[in-house]
């Protein structure tokens, strides 16, 4: 039977070619959607989950005291004394290691010289990852303070091979260590990712702040493991306890996290997880579904409205012994065949399209990410599109009446069945409009963002990182530079321009009334030429200058800065952080170096030739950009040249903070595009298989001298009407969603009024275009041939 | 066999009923051969399919070998089709999909026979009916008598024990529609199936050994033909 009924399908199907085409592509371009999402959902999804004991391994964040003993901010990290403190004091604790957040730092193998991403970890850390080592074993590797451990790849980049046992490495061109361990790369999708892992020892013995256990210093990682099913609740409890007896706060400024939660759910607010990416998840599942559903729908559609063929088909079965299951079997296997076609195109579609999507969202995702559960997931979905898609018509077919249908008489049933199917075609149509208008807003919203002035030119704005000899030699390398007309202004400052925030509150200022600061305030340090260089606006005051020795004592602040300390005419005015004074010399416009969707904390900028870290140049536009930069690589390589030269232009730094909207942008542009694409090729099939039912009607129509409009308007107006509906609905529900969306920015466009009936107009004309193709070809056919046809 | 009581059948349209059928009370003994007769619109069809169990009767008792099937659940009906009534219609209705060889195997599937005895069956049917060299093709490459002789083919399949051909020679010409009917006069004669038809035709009527008129819905004259 199944035999029979597996052949009669594949029969079918190359029958109706135009349907099942539209069929099959349809629920394969759904599927590959839906797969591909999935792909990066199972992606997103297992971060942090790769390692067996990956549910019991925690981090430590650090809250910070608001207003009111609320939590202000929480963030990744931990103080030097914390691990050890949990670990002598807690039952529950069995491994802690404490990290720093890794950095990308100069690796080499003689001149074969590299910056790959460090890390320095306490040896505990193999007892929460199940790194696979190559070379070498976890007991031994990070036992000895001048031991390495490397990843694969990096052997291979430094030596060629992976057979690098006790060979040396030098690492910042200042250090050479013994290689006692390789492993394979980790998983991408994990938080602790490095090319090269030290032991925590090292780090003591070559930096100072490392070695000191301390309770102030929130600059380090600390990963710990609690005992199986440890009751995270009663732990934080217990380390609130720890925190009281080591220090003066009196709320729970360090807390441990699920790690494995951290990337999903790492936005919080008064210390509590509120969600994060996830959102973003759900976002995409449910894009992924949709999509599938709307290529469903067009099956549903395509076979009810086939329904009076096969109505026939059903009598006649009943009438010679079929019962109810055995056509609803047949008809499930139909759609499963279908499925299963379209499955195979899906995967191939996928292989096909995953190197682009790979390239657009800059990730690296393969099928290999599918393992066998996730294999046994896509079967599950395969089956359950197959049920979805047959259901309808399989329960809806085989219920007709023997009879009724050989007597040609399934009139009665109309009214219902086409009043779904138009309810089917207008929920497609409205997600689709939906898509469309979120398309339009997020794109809109971007493009807001990117127009928000920055606050400075950052066109002819380069940086490099300050390593190496640069740190001792920079007036050197400033006076070269500056002698070979390359730069017309350069300085040193602890952090980027476009940096994270470097937040402490330890500040003070004239005329404070609460006892303590409770603002997060950003601080960078320079030398001279920080304004003249970056060209921010300043307001009042002046920049650094070597005219004024008092200056190692004066600070620049923000606009915001002198409001939050209320200050009418900031300079000559003093402020103290640290405990130390300082003058204010001159006050600058607030300029976006963090997040651009929000107002970014007030700034004070320290005078500190010590504290390096970044030297920005401002490039000499009389020259050609690429003899600039090539002069800039030729004295940096004179000066430094352990280090390879790393140039980088402010403006693409200022780009890659928009990759987080750009990707939603990208995916919902991608994925809204393919909605409208499956449900005109719906609405495709639902008008050729009107026009071919009512081809005689045509015809007789014809004789009767109706025009080729007349035709074509009867044909198309039901239709269109339909997704005028859908217009209607789906509208006011993203209006709705889009705006909701919008205000989570505090620098947010509004949806403008054009946005809707271009979204509007747009899938009416798409619709139109589909249905109208079909119409103009029944109603140019000549009526004799339709006439005939009966 | 059949045992019809006080048959009735009107359709109710705003609250005037329609009759098809009136007081319809007759027996159909097993062997027989009867010929419904009757104009259009005489209710001959309904008769049939009431027989067949595709219409219930508004009112009265059928009896189908010995069992009361006035009203019967789906899956008895079915089990009914599958292993007593064989259906022969005006318009063949075989299925577009299905080759010959797989429309007469289709019943002996549903009833769930072995493929060996499917086989034999099939094979036997075939060569019966001379279509072996056309088990192959698909009914709408078949002329219309070919097309007929198939779907009776399938009605016997299942062995069963009545067939029930509503005007099986409708579409036929005359000479393939006398091929038809001496077929079922040598299936009733040889192999003791009963067998009801519907007909227009008093020379195919001829063939059976009892005729019922109908007008009106209601059975004027109940003759045996006389060979």
């Amino acid at each position: 039977m199944f035999k029979l009924n597996l052949k009669i399908a594949l029969r079918n199907l190359w029958k109706n070619k135009t349907s099942s085409f539209i069929n099959v592509i349809g629920l394969a371009i759904g599927l590959a959607a839906c797969l591909m999402l999935l792909l990066y959902v199972t992606y997103e999804w297992n971060f942090d989950k790769q390692a067996k004991e990956a549910a019991n391994v925690y981090t430590t964040m650090t809250n910070i005291e608001g207003d009111n003993r609320k939590i202000s901010g929480t963030f990744e990290g931990s103080v030097t004394a914390f691990g050890p403190a949990i670990k002598a004091a807690l039952p529950e604790v069995m491994y802690t290691a404490r990290m720093d957040y890794g950095k990308e730092n100069l690796i080499a193998n003689g001149t074969n010289a590299f910056k790959r991403k460090s890390k320095f970890a306490e040896t505990d850390i193999f007892k929460m990852y199940d790194y696979e080592f190559i070379q070498g074993n976890a007991k031994t590797a990070l036992n000895n303070p001048n031991s390495i451990l490397l990843t694969e790849s990096t052997a291979k980049l430094l030596f060629g091979s992976t057979d690098v046992l006790n060979k040396v490495v030098r690492f910042k061109d200042k250090y050479d260590l013994n290689i006692t361990a390789v492993i394979r790369d980790q998983a991408e999708n994990s938080s602790n990712r490095f090319d090269y892992l030290m032991p925590w020892s090292f780090y003591e013995s070559i930096d100072e702040s490392a070695k000191s256990i301390n309770w102030s210093n929130y600059s380090y990682v600390t990963l710990v493991r609690l005992k199986e099913n440890a009751d995270l609740a009663a732990v934080n409890k217990k380390i609130m306890g720890v925190i009281k007896n080591n220090t003066r706060d009196d709320f729970q400024t360090q807390a441990l996290f699920p790690l494995s939660k951290l990337h999903l759910y790492g936005k919080f607010e008064d210390g509590k997880s509120i969600g994060g990416a996830i959102e973003q998840i759900y976002l995409f599942v449910g894009l992924a579904f949709g999509i599938l559903l709307i290529a469903c729908i067009n099956f549903m559609n395509m076979a009810t409205a086939k329904s009076e063929k096969r109505a026939k088909e059903v009598g006649i079965k009943k009438t010679i012994g079929a019962n109810r299951t055995s056509l609803i079997i047949q008809f499930l296997t139909e759609s499963m065949v279908l499925t299963f076609i379209a499955v195979i195109i899906a995967i191939a579609l996928l292989e096909l399209s995953l190197p682009a999507f790979n390239h657009l969202l800059n990730i690296n995702l393969g099928i290999s990410y599918f393992n066998a559960a996730s294999w046994t997931g896509i079967l599950a979905i395969v089956l359950a599109t197959g049920l979805i898609a047959g259901s309808y018509p399989a329960f809806y077919l085989s219920s007709f009446n023997p009879v009724q249908t050989l007597k040609r008489k399934i009139g009665s049933k109309g009214q219902w069945s086409v009043s779904l199917r138009q309810v089917l075609v207008v929920g497609q149509f409205c997600f689709a409009i939906i898509l469309i208008v979120a398309t339009l807003v997020i794109y809109r919203q971007i493009q807001y963002i990117k127009n928000r002035p920055v606050g400075f030119d950052i066109n002819a704005l380069v940086e490099i990182p300050q390593d190496g000899q640069l740190k001792g030699k920079y007036e050197l390398f400033k006076n070269e530079l500056l002698q070979s007309g390359a730069v017309s202004a350069i300085f040193q400052s602890s952090v980027s321009l476009s940096h994270h925030g470097s937040n402490f509150m330890d500040v003070a200022w004239e005329g404070m009334t609460k006892p303590t600061n409770t603002v997060l305030f950003n601080q960078v340090a320079t030398t001279y030429d920080f304004i003249k260089t970056n060209g921010i606006k300043l307001t009042d005051g002046r920049d650094f200058s070597k005219n004024f020795a008092s200056d190692s004592v004066g600070v620049l602040v923000s606009a915001s800065a002198v409001k939050v300390f209320g200050y009418k005419n900031a300079v000559g005015k003093t402020m103290s952080a640290f405990g130390d004074k300082y003058h204010i010399i001159g006050v600058f416009d607030d300029y976006v170096w963090d997040s651009p969707y929000k107002s970014n904390n007030p700034m004070v900028v320290f005078f500190d030739p010590r504290r390096t870290g970044y030297i920005t140049m401002r490039l000499n536009e009389t020259n050609s950009l690429q003899s600039n930069i090539e002069t800039i690589i030729k004295i940096t390589k004179g000066i430094n040249p352990a280090f390879p030269v790393e140039v980088k232009f402010l403006n693409n730094l200022y780009l890659e903070k928009y990759n987080a909207e750009k990707t939603l942008g990208i995916l919902s542009n991608l994925f809204g595009g393919l909605a409208i694409f499956v449900s005109c090729l719906g609405l495709f099939g639902l008008v050729a298989y009107s026009a071919e039912q009512r081809t005689k009607e045509f015809g007789v129509r014809k004789v009767l001298g109706a025009s080729v409009a007349n035709l074509m308007q009867l044909l198309s107006l039901s239709f269109l009407k339909m997704i005028a509906v859908a217009v209607v609905i789906a509208i006011p529900v993203s209006y709705y969603a889009m705006g909701k969306w919008l205000i989570k920015f505090e620098f947010h466009t509004h949806i403008s009024w054009w946005i809707m009936p271009v979204a509007a107009v747009g899938t009416l004309l798409m619709a139109l275009i589909t249905v109208s193709f079909q119409a103009y070809k029944t109603a140019k056919a000549n009526p004799v041939d339709a006439l005939k046809y009966e | 066999m059949i045992q019809l009581t006080n048959i009735e059948k009107y359709y109710a349209n705003k609250g005037v009923k329609n009759y098809v059928l009136r007081l319809v009370t007759t027996t159909i003994n097993q062997g027989e051969f009867v010929s419904i007769m009757g104009p259009s619109g005489a209710g001959k069809s309904t008769l049939l399919n009431i027989i067949g169990m595709l219409e219930e009767p508004t009112y009265g008792t059928y009896h189908f070998m010995g069992e009361d099937v006035t009203s019967l659940s789906e899956r008895k009906r079915i089990e009914l089709y599958r292993n007593h009534i064989g259906f022969v219609f005006q318009a063949y209705h075989l299925i577009d999909e299905m080759t010959v060889y797989e429309n007469i195997e289709a019943p002996l599937l549903y009833k769930k026979v072995g493929s060996a005895e499917r086989a034999s069956r099939i094979a036997d049917l075939l060569d019966r009916f001379n279509i072996v060299a056309k088990k192959d093709l698909f009914p709408n490459q078949l002329s219309g008598g070919q097309q007929q002789l198939v779907g009776i083919a399938r009605a016997l399949a299942a062995q069963p024990s009545i067939i029930l051909a509503d005007e099986p020679t409708g579409n036929l010409q005359s000479a393939q529609a006398e091929e038809i009917m001496s077929l079922f006069k040598k299936l009733n004669e040889e192999e003791g199936i009963t067998i009801i038809q519907v007909t227009h035709s008093e020379k195919n009527a001829q063939y059976g050994n009892r005729i019922l008129h109908i007008a009106d819905g209601v059975v004027k004259e109940d003759v045996a033909v006389l060979s």
